[in-house]
C-alpha cells in the first residue's frame, strides 16, 4: 500500500485512491464542488486543487482524481495550494454571485467575495459541475439534460433547451447540484412535479384518499419496472400517502379483530 | 492493381522489384509537367491548369512523351500557382490559364525557358530558374516536405518509385521492434503537434503498456488558424504518413490505426482514404503486410469541428463517438486511451518523418538541430513578411534568418514589431530576441512555444493588445468550457481586454491579467487552458508600454485602437480635392477647394472614411 504524505501527515492507502480519499482518511479538509462520491470524478471545477511534490519542482493537480500509485507527498496548505483554490473559488462566486451555498464554502475557505464581475450566465448560479448530468445519466439511467455550447456559452439543459420528456422528474440532479441551483417545485394545482430551471414537468402522483401529492408518477413507474414487482396489493398501497396507508393499515387490522 | 501490373506484394522482393520496373521505364527524357495543387495555389485554380495542360499533353501525340501530374503544395504559396517543369527543374510561378501554351510549346516542346515566368530576386534583380536558387528555398532543408512538389499524391507508384516504402521493408525485414524503437529514440524526433514529447519514449512506454489490442492514431486535427502544415502533408504525400504509421504500429505491437482528420480538409479526406485503398491493395495495408505475420489496417475518421478535439484526450474521446471534451492525463494515453487501451497518438508532420529516419538512420536525424531539438521542423509563415508559404528549416535556425531570408522581410518596407509562434496559445516575440534559435527550449524560455509550427509576423502598425486580444478571443470561443479557470478565466481576461482597447483601461488590469495567466497556466485541466494566457503574458512581459499607453494616456501607439488616436491632415499633403469632405459621414470637415482641409475633431467620430479616401495620404493617424 503506498504512503501519502500530506502537509507532513503519513496516510496508508490502497493503490489507485485519489488524493482526495488520503486526505479525507487523514482527517484533512479539502474543498470540492464537483466530486461526488456516485459517480467518477471529471475535476470539472478545479476547486481541490493541492501541490504534488515531483522531487525536482512542484505541480498543482486536482486531488479528486489523481490516482496515487506509489509514495507521493502532497501540500494541502501550501501558500500556491490555497492561492489557486481560492483564484478558482474567486472566478466562480463571480459566476454564482446568489448561491448561498458557495458563499458558505467560500466562507470556510477564507475567501471573501470575489474582485471579479459576473461576466457569465449562460445558466444563472449554475457553475457547470455536471454532477447533475452524471447523476441522471449514470444513477438515474435517464440523460434528460446534458451539456450544451462551448466555452463561456455552456449550459446545462434538456435536448433543444425544451422542457425534456426523458426526465421523471426524480429530483436526483437537485439533490446532487452542491449550490443549490436546481430545485424541485410542487405545482399543487396541476397536481405536478417540475426540475427548475430545467422546466421539466411531470405528473404527480396523488393520494387516492386525501389528495396530497406523494411522488412524481414516473418515478413511481419506474422503481416498479426495476423492482420488478408487479404485485395487486403493493399496486394499491402504493396509491395512497404514508398517512392514508397508516390508517387503512390499522383499519383492515382492526377489522380483522387482532385487539379484540 | 492492374496498372502496375501486380496484384499483391507477397514479398520485400516483389517491392523491390516494382521499383525498378517503375524506374527503367521512365525515360530520361521524358518531360514531367508538375502543377502544384497546394491549398493555395488551388484557391489561384491550379486544378484548371492542370486540365488545360492534360489536355495540351494529350493533343500532343503519342510520339511526345510528356506527362502531366498534380503534386502536393511547393510551400511558396504567395508565387502560386506554381508550374515545375522536369527534368531541369523550371520554376515558374504565378502562372495563369493563359501561360500554358507558351510553356507547353517553348518549354516542354522546345526546351527554352519563359523568361516572364520565372521568380525574381528582389537582392538581385536576376531571374532565377531553378527552385533551389531562389532564396526562399535556399535556406530551407526538407525532409517532412521532401515528397512534396515531386510526387503525384493520388498514385501509389510514384511514392514507390521515388523509394516509398523501403523503411517499412526494412522494418520487416531484419529489424525487432525493440531496435525500430532504439533507432527513433537515437534520432531525438519529438512530437511535432504542440507539446514536443519524445517520440521513441512514447513508443517505448506504449509497447510496454499492458493491454490489448493497441491502437496507434495520427492527429490531423490542424486547428490552428492559419495553419496548412499538416494539411500539406496528407494532401501532398498522404504515403508517407501511412508508412510511419505502419512502422509506429510494427514497433508499439498495435494492429489498428485511425488517422484523424479536420473536419474542414476534405481533400485530405479523400486522398489519404485514396492512398489507403491502394496500399491495401498492394498488400501493404491490411493483413500479413508484404508476406510477413505483421497486419495492420487504417481508418479514416473526420474530426468534430473544434480546436479542441486535437487535444489527445478529446480526439479520444470524439473517436469514440462522445462529445470531443478533455479529461485528466494523470493516466497516460498510452496506457489508457482510446477505448480505455493503451494508444499511441502522434501528429501528422511527426509520422512524416519516420520513413527517413529508418531510411537514413537516428543518427544523421539526430545529426541535424540543436541539442534537444533535432530534426527539422515545418512552418507556416504568414503575417506581414512578402514571402508567406510553408516551409521547412533545422531546428536551431535563427527567427531573423526565417523572416529576412526565407519570408524576404517586412511587407512595404515596414519595420518588424513581433513574431507569433505556436498557434493560438503561444507568445510573441519582439524584435531584440529576433536572433533566438528556433527549438522547443528557447522559444518557451522566450514565452512563447514550438505549438505545431504557426508563425505570424507582425509590423509596426499592429497593436499588441489588439493582438493579445484577438487569440484571447479565439481561445475563449474554442474552449470546451468544461471547468472553471478555462471558461471563467478567460472570459474574464477578454472582458479586461475589452474595456483596454476601448479605452476605458484601469490602473491594476495588467496585476489582474497576470494573476489570471498564473490561475490558467496552473489550474486548468488541459493544456489549451494552461497555456492560453501566453498572449497576454507574453505581450505584457514585451510591449508592456504599449498596454501603459492604453491604459494610463488613453492611446494607441499602433493606432489601431478606435477612439485612442485622432485623424489629422496634413497640409503640406493635402491637395484640397475633397474628396474626404464629400465622404465624411459626420460632416466634419471643412476646406474650400485646392486649399487644406481641417477635421474639426468634435464632430469626428473616428470612423476613418477620410483616411481610406483620401488619394494624397494626407489623412494621418495621430
Ligand atoms: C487545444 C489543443 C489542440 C491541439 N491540436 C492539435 C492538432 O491539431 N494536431 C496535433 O497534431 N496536435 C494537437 N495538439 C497536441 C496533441 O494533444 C498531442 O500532443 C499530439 O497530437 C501528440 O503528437 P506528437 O507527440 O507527435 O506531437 C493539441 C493540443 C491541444 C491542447
Ligand atoms: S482547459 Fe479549457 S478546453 Fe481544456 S478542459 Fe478546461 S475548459 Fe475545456
Amino acid at each position: 500500500m503506498p504512503t501519502v504524505t500530506i502537509d507532513g501527515c503519513e496516510v496508508k492507502v490502497k493503490r489507485d485512491a485519489t488524493i482526495l480519499d488520503a486526505a479525507r482518511k487523514a482527517g484533512i479538509w479539502i474543498p470540492t464542488l464537483c466530486y461526488h462520491p456516485a459517480v467518477p470524478s471529471e475535476a470539472t471545477c478545479r476547486l481541490c486543487m493541492v501541490e504534488l511534490d515531483r522531487g525536482e519542482w512542484k505541480q498543482l493537480v486536482t486531488a479528486c482524481n489523481y490516482p496515487v500509485r506509489r509514495d507521493i507527498v502532497v501540500y494541502v496548505s501550501s501558500e500556491r495550494a490555497k492561492k489557486a483554490r481560492r483564484g478558482v473559488m474567486e472566478l466562480l462566486l463571480a459566476r454564482a454571485p446568489e448561491s448561498q451555498e458557495l458563499k458558505a464554502l467560500a466562507e470556510r475557505m477564507g475567501v471573501k467575495g470575489t474582485p471579479y464581475p459576473n461576466v457569465t450566465d449562460s445558466q444563472r448560479n449554475c457553475i457547470l459541475c455536471g454532477l447533475c448530468v452524471q447523476v441522471c445519466e449514470q444513477i438515474i439511467g435517464k440523460a434528460a439534460i446534458s451539456f450544451a455550447g462551448r466555452g463561456a456559452e455552456r449550459t446545462v439543459a434538456a435536448p433543444f433547451r425544451q422542457p425534456s420528456e426523458d426526465c421523471i422528474g426524480c429530483g436526483a440532479c437537485a439533490a446532487i447540484c452542491p449550490v443549490g441551483t436546481i430545485k424541485v417545485r410542487l405545482h399543487k394545482e396541476q397536481q405536478e412535479v417540475e426540475i427548475s430551471p430545467f422546466k421539466s414537468r411531470v405528473k404527480l402522483l396523488v393520494c387516492q384518499e386525501c389528495g396530497t401529492p406523494i411522488v412524481s408518477s414516473e418515478v413511481s413507474e419506474q422503481v416498479l419496472r426495476k423492482s420488478q414487482i408487479d404485485w395487486q396489493e403493493f399496486r394499491e398501497l402504493l396509491r395512497l400517502c404514508p398517512k392514508c396507508r397508516r390508517s387503512q393499515t390499522s383499519a383492515r387490522l382492526r377489522a380483522a379483530s387482532v385487539y379484540k | 492493381m492492374t496498372e502496375l501490373g501486380i496484384k499483391r506484394f507477397s514479398s520485400l522482393v516483389e517491392l523491390e522489384g516494382m521499383r525498378e520496373k517503375l524506374l527503367n521505364s521512365r525515360s530520361a527524357s521524358a518531360k514531367s509537367i508538375h502543377v502544384c495543387t497546394g491549398p493555395g495555389c488551388v484557391a489561384k485554380g491550379s486544378f484548371k491548369l492542370y486540365e488545360i495542360f492534360c489536355a495540351a499533353v494529350e493533343g500532343a501525340g503519342s510520339d511526345v512523351q510528356v506527362q502531366a501530374k498534380c503534386v502536393g503544395c511547393h510551400g511558396f504559396c504567395e508565387r502560386g500557382p506554381i508550374v515545375v517543369i522536369e527534368p531541369g527543374g523550371i520554376f515558374y510561378q504565378r502562372v495563369e490559364e493563359p501561360d500554358v501554351a507558351e510553356i507547353f510549346r517553348e518549354t516542354v516542346l522546345g526546351g527554352r525557358v519563359v523568361e516572364r515566368l520565372l521568380y525574381e530576386d528582389p537582392n538581385t534583380g536576376k531571374k532565377v530558374e531553378k527552385a533551389n536558387e531562389i532564396p526562399f528555398y535556399k535556406v530551407q532543408e526538407r525532409i517532412a516536405l521532401s515528397g512534396n512538389g515531386l510526387l503525384d499524391p493520388t498514385e501509389i507508384s510514384d511514392y514507390i518509385a521515388e523509394g516509398g516504402y523501403t523503411a517499412l521493408a526494412k522494418v520487416l525485414s531484419p529489424m525487432t521492434p525493440e531496435e525500430v524503437i532504439s533507432e527513433v529514440e537515437l534520432s531525438g524526433l519529438r512530437g511535432r503537434g504542440g507539446g514536443g514529447f519524445p517520440t521513441g519514449r512514447k513508443w517505448r512506454s506504449c509497447r510496454q503498456a499492458e493491454g490489448s489490442p493497441k491502437y496507434v492514431i495520427c492527429n490531423g486535427d490542424e486547428g490552428d488558424p492559419g495553419a496548412f502544415m499538416d494539411r500539406c502533408i496528407m494532401e501532398g504525400n498522404p504515403h508517407s504518413v501511412i508508412e510511419g504509421m505502419l512502422i509506429g504500429a510494427y514497433a508499439i505491437g498495435s494492429e489498428h490505426g485511425y488517422i484523424y482528420v479536420r473536419n474542414e480538409y476534405p481533400l485530405s479526406v479523400e486522398r489519404l482514404k485514396n492512398a489507403v485503398a491502394q496500399a491495401k491493395e498492394l498488400g501493404l495495408v491490411g493483413e500479413t503486410i508484404l508476406g510477413s505475420s505483421f497486419s495492420f489496417d487504417i481508418r479514416i475518421n473526420r474530426g468534430g469541428g473544434a480546436f479542441v478535439c486535437g487535444e489527445s484526450t478529446a480526439l479520444m474521446a470524439s473517436l469514440e463517438g462522445r462529445p470531443g471534451e478533455p479529461r485528466a492525463k494523470y493516466v497516460h494515453t498510452v496506457e489508457s486511451g482510446f477505448r480505455g487501451k493503451p494508444t499511441n497518438l502522434n501528429n501528422v508532420e511527426t509520422w512524416a518523418n519516420i520513413p527517413h529516419i529508418i531510411n537514413r538512420g537516428g543518427k544523421w536525424f539526430a545529426g541535424i538541430g540543436t541539442e534537444k531539438s533535432k530534426g527539422t521542423k515545418v512552418f507556416s509563415l504568414v503575417g506581414n513578411v512578402v514571402n508567406t508559404g510553408l516551409v521547412e528549416v533545422p531546428m536551431g535556425i535563427t527567427m531573423r534568418r526565417i523572416i529576412d531570408e526565407i519570408g524576404g522581410g517586412i511587407r512595404d518596407g515596414k519595420r518588424f514589431k513581433a513574431v507569433q509562434t505556436g498557434g493560438p496559445s503561444g507568445g510573441c516575440i519582439p524584435a531584440e530576441h529576433l536572433d533566438a534559435r528556433v527549438d522547443f527550449e528557447e522559444l518557451t524560455k522566450l514565452g512563447s512555444m514550438m505549438g505545431s509550427g504557426g508563425m505570424i509576423v507582425m509590423d509596426e502598425e499592429t497593436c499588441m493588445v489588439r493582438v493579445a486580444k484577438y487569440f484571447t478571443d479565439f481561445l475563449q470561443k474554442e474552449s470546451c468550457g468544461k471547468c472553471t479557470p478555462c471558461r471563467e478565466g478567460l472570459a474574464q481576461m477578454l472582458y479586461i481586454l475589452d474595456r483596454i482597447t476601448d479605452g476605458e483601461g484601469q490602473v491594476g488590469d495588467i496585476e489582474r491579467l497576470e494573476e489570471l495567466g498564473g490561475l490558467l497556466e496552473g489550474t486548468a485541466l488541459c493544456a489549451l487552458g494552461k497555456t492560453a494566457a501566453n498572449p497576454v503574458i507574453s505581450t505584457i512581459r514585451y510591449f508592456r508600454d504599449e498596454y501603459d499607453a492604453h491604459i494610463l494616456d488613453g492611446r494607441c501607439p499602433a493606432k489601431e485602437c478606435r477612439g485612442l488616436f485622432r485623424y489629422e491632415i496634413d497640409p503640406e499633403a493635402c491637395n484640397g480635392c475633397g474628396i474626404c469632405l464629400k465622404n465624411c459621414p459626420a460632416d466634419a470637415i471643412t476646406g474650400e477647394k485646392k486649399v487644406p482641409h481641417v477635421i474639426n475633431q468634435e464632430k469626428c467620430t473616428l470612423c476613418g472614411t477620410c483616411w481610406e479616401k483620401c488619394p494624397f495620404t494626407a489623412v494621418l493617424k495621430v
